[in-house]
């Protein structure tokens, strides 16, 4: 059963990855997207992120069900509140019986949620605050 | 009938975290867009690229049944991850 959850708190990527791990699989895919300091001149301080909440977790479940249906195991955790430099911001991780399916999975999750899960960042640059990528 | 559309992000920011906009029946998502972008001509271009969630789904095309009790929200382009 999938897992899937947005809140404040640090993400544990090691307590995340256990989830997936199943004798049924034999390729887990994670993501982990994390605070940059740098988008071309541009010099990020921190970012702040907020979420539609429940909205945002029904979205992920949209994601995730169908994926599951297909005997794969889906774990997503977003962060939001206040992230400095490093932190972890999403966790996307996928098990499945194969790295194929785990791969092609994981980057459809990833590449849906940043389209398609109503959360947003306030980036805090050195020079201006910015909205969004 | 007069709905409140939550806001999110910048639009909530500048606007607040609900705005009660004046519409008629069975709106439009544009009409009703067009309707929080009224009283914010600044904001018209993001309001533009907004989509309109009601009870927590987003919209499709064409006319809405929505009432004064349904959640409607306005989700300018998220950027999670």
């Amino acid at each position: 059963m999938y897992y899937l959850n947005i809140s404040d708190s640090p993400i544990d990527v090691n307590a995340l990855y256990q989830k997936l791990k199943d004798p049924q699989y034999g390729g887990i895919v994670t993501f982990i997207g994390t605070v940059r300091q740098w988008t071309g001149n541009i010099e990020t301080r921190f970012i702040d992120y907020s979420a539609y909440h429940p909205m945002a977790e029904r979205q992920l479940e949209k994601l995730a069900a169908p994926i599951e249906a297909q005997g794969a195991r889906v774990v997503i955790e977003h962060r939001t509140g206040h992230l400095e430099l490093t932190d972890e911001a999403v966790f996307v991780g996928v098990a499945a019986a194969h790295r194929g399916d785990a791969f092609r999975w994981c980057e459809y999750l990833i590449d849906t949620l940043k389209k398609d899960v109503p959360i947003w960042k306030k980036e805090t640059d050195t020079d201006a605050v910015r909205w969004g990528d | 009938m007069k709905l409140n559309v939550k806001l999110f992000a910048m639009l909530q920011e500048q606007l607040g975290n609900v705005v009660t906009v004046d519409v008629p029946e069975k709106p439009t998502a544009d009409q009703i867009k067009q309707a929080v972008s009224v009283s914010s001509p600044n904001l018209q271009q993001l309001i533009g690229t907004s989509r309109l969630a009601v009870n927590q789904e987003f919209t499709s095309s064409g006319s809405l049944d929505v009432s004064p009790t349904d959640e409607v929200a306005l989700i300018p382009p998220v950027s999670g991850g």
